[in-house]
């Protein structure tokens, strides 16, 4: 997967800068801790590969959010300035608890199987197997107290 | 073209199955087994895959109204406090378990001696315990000797690590001063019989791509074919077909193409889990059966038992490395298994112990209870989440009670037109009891153990991994479906060696308990070879 918004998007132009405009609210960069802004990755090629049922719910999804954009500030999302998108995205999410929740799930999956996020972390970017993980064992001999108390079953 | 009769027909190529044609085998008769599904491709799995955390579902879902695979048919759960989990193919139900292999205990098998509910079991622990060692040297299954809350037993290998998180856990369970223990696991922790060993995968309850887990499909078919016994796949059975003196002649299936067949058996033996079977043997009417094959004690599809199973979640502030190794196996508390007079219910639960949710499982559920902020301060919530959230689960026995059933859904059929089971079951005031106590129990065991959040689910629906009580044993033609070494009271020719035949539930994981039966069974029909049928 690229690392852009793909051409082939199932969003119009306009949807994909509210889109982008969005996950950028939800997931911002932190530099310090080496992590990008959910708008980096390509959320519409994940969705398109392993979540293709949600694309008619983000669809409607974004389509709310330009029409309550349009309705409140005159504009689409996309095209607000960012203080009045941070602005109306926390007065929808005040009055809906389900606001872009459809996008919210995904974009977090998205983000954290996506190469640069799980690096940042500290983990392997690489499937589990075959190079699976290492778990220490630990000290069994906490189980002393466990063995000096006897049998608990009944015959 | 002589009429094609094998010895001995087994439906399904599950625990069961594998485990009673391994024994069966040295006897050389012809055994044929029919499974509806196929064979697994573990390089499949979603483990193999950069993007496993995503790929769970819907083809590995646990649900078969969910994943709806060819080899899968409907159920109507519409009427059931749980809904079923299961999975069609050669290794049943074992390609999606976790491993965790607990066994039932002495106490298990004569609730009604001991506790006044239930029935006694017509065997008892130690009729079985031969059983379980063999099937665990069979199997691959991994331990640790001398838990006090099961009779002394040695697994053929080292326990899986419990890790940081076990560790964690273990101090503050002996803080209370609680029973806890290391799992026994159908998972091999050191090389073993040609598998190599458990690497930590983590998501073994979508199919191990290692072949750590011991699912039968790896641990136990290939040596069953090695030895003889067919296996047919993608041949969906219908109906049991019997003669004008009550005996099995064989049965009639579907091959994956959807062309009709009548394999004739000499013996025929039910392993399709405790849905499956009753559904079969309902479907399988007649003048001689109206209301089922092997039904004249009206029991099959009764008793129905799952175990209401509830969830409590902890976090804690340490990196603990949770979401690493076998998903479903670490370790169990039996400190509240056996029955106390002083509490409001009768019998009891195990707690058992696993590891944490992934990150992409984190991100989404912690994100959506609020306590994982959208915004600048989300990678602050994130890391107080990851890697550190331990489950308690609350695995509850649940007691008989007829009305909880499997029967025929009037209207749904599978892909082949074949009747679908309609699950019919609500938990009983004692279960209600039973995990409202485990909750309180679990919560106060990670308040011990350190935990910054406590977050309780109490019972869940989507549950239904142990289908049991379908088609119990006994010694009573009356009260129960099969005898005492599950040969149907009806149908001399006819065994059930699944799940369905448990007469209680225990409160343990049960395939290791199935799988035992299943050998204790084999072993019985070849003791009695010269007169199976009297």
């Amino acid at each position: 997967m690229a690392d852009v918004i793909a051409t082939d998007s199932f969003l119009t132009e306009e949807q994909s800068l509210s889109l982008r405009a969005l996950l950028d609210l939800i997931i911002p960069a932190d530099a310090d801790r080496g992590m990008p802004s959910a708008a980096e990755l390509d959320l519409v090629g994940y969705v398109s590969e392993f979540a293709s049922n949600q694309i008619a719910g983000i669809k409607t999804e974004l389509e709310s959010l330009d029409q309550a954009a349009q309705r409140e500030k005159g504009a689409l999302f996309g095209e607000l300035e960012k203080n009045d998108q941070q602005t109306l995205c926390d007065h929808l999410r005040e009055t809906d608890p389900r606001f872009a929740i459809a996008i919210a799930v995904q974009t977090l999956n998205c983000y954290y199987q996506d190469d640069r996020v799980v690096i940042a972390l500290g983990w392997k970017a690489r499937p589990p197997f075959p190079e699976g993980n290492e778990v220490p064992q630990a000290d069994l001999s906490l189980l002393d107290p466990v063995r000096e108390r006897g049998r608990i079953y009944r015959e | 073209m002589a009429e094609d009769i094998v010895d001995v027909l087994i439906i399904g190529a599950g625990a069961s199955s594998a485990a009673a044609a391994w024994s069966l085998s040295d006897t050389k008769m012809r055994i044929l087994c029919l499974e509806q599904g196929d064979w697994m491709n573990p390089a499949g799995y979603p483990s193999t895959n950069k993007h496993w955390q995503v790929m769970l579902n819907p083809d590995y879902n646990q649900s078969p109204n969910v994943r709806r695979n060819e080899a899968d048919y409907p159920i109507n759960e519409d009427e059931s406090a749980i809904s079923v989990a299961n999975f069609n193919g050669v290794g049943g139900g074992t390609i999606l378990y976790s491993g965790h292999f607990p066994r039932l205990k002495p106490s298990d098998f004569k609730t009604q001696t001991l506790d006044g509910v239930g029935d006694d079991w017509p065997v008892d622990y130690y009729a079985l315990e031969p059983f379980f060692a063999q099937n665990d040297r069979n199997m691959g299954v991994s331990g640790l000797a001398g838990d006090p809350a099961i009779p002394y037993h040695e697994p053929p290998l080292p326990p899986v690590p419990i890790g940081r998180m076990g560790e964690v856990m273990g101090k503050g369970l002996n803080k209370l001063g609680w029973h806890w223990w290391p799992s026994d696991s159908a998972i091999i922790t050191e090389d073993y019989e040609g598998r190599e060993k458990c690497i930590n995968l983590g998501p073994c309850n979508y199919g191990c791509a290692q072949g750590a887990k011991s699912s039968v499909d790896i641990a136990y078919w290939p040596m069953n074919q090695r030895l003889g016994v067919e296996l047919k796949t993608r041949c969906r059975v219908r109906e049991i077909t019997v003669d004008e003196n009550d005996m099995a002649t064989g049965a009639i299936y579907f091959d994956e193409d959807g062309v009709e067949h009548h394999q004739r058996a000499e013996v025929v033996i039910m392993a399709c889990n405790g849905v499956g079977t009753p559904r079969l043997l309902l479907n399988s009417k007649s003048a001689r059966f109206p209301d089922g094959l092997a039904n004249r004690s009206g029991l099959v599809g009764k008793n129905l038992m799952f175990h209401p199973w509830g969830f409590v979640q902890g976090i804690f502030e340490d990196r603990l490395e949770s979401h690493l190794g076998p998903m479903g196996t670490c370790m169990l508390s039996q400190e509240f298994y056996e029955t106390d007079p002083n509490r409001d219910f009768v019998r009891g639960y195990t707690l058992q112990i696993t590891r944490g949710q992934s990150a992409a499982a984190t991100a989404v559920n912690h994100t959506l209870r609020g306590n994982i902020p959208w915004g600048a301060d989300h990678h602050a919530g994130f890391e107080k989440y990851a890697g550190g959230s331990v489950n308690m689960n609350i695995c509850c026995e649940d007691l008989p009670e007829e009305c909880n059933t499997v029967t025929l859904d009037p209207n749904l059929t599978d892909s082949d037109g074949i009747p679908a089971p309609k699950i019919t079951y609500r938990l009983s005031e004692n279960s209600e009891r039973m995990m409202q106590h485990g909750v309180n129990k679990a919560t106060e065991a990670l308040q011990a153990a350190g935990a910054f959040q406590i977050d309780a689910h109490g019972h869940t629906r989507g549950t239904g991994w142990h289908l049991l009580g379908t088609a119990r044993m006994g010694n009573d033609p009356e009260k129960s479906v099969v005898n005492s070494w599950g040969r149907s009271h009806d149908v001399k020719n006819l065994f059930i060696i699944d799940g369905s035949i448990f007469v209680t539930a225990g409160a343990v994981n049960p395939t290791t308990t199935i799988q035992a039966l299943a050998l204790y069974i084999a072993e019985t029909m070849k003791k009695n070879l010269a007169n199976l049928f009297d």
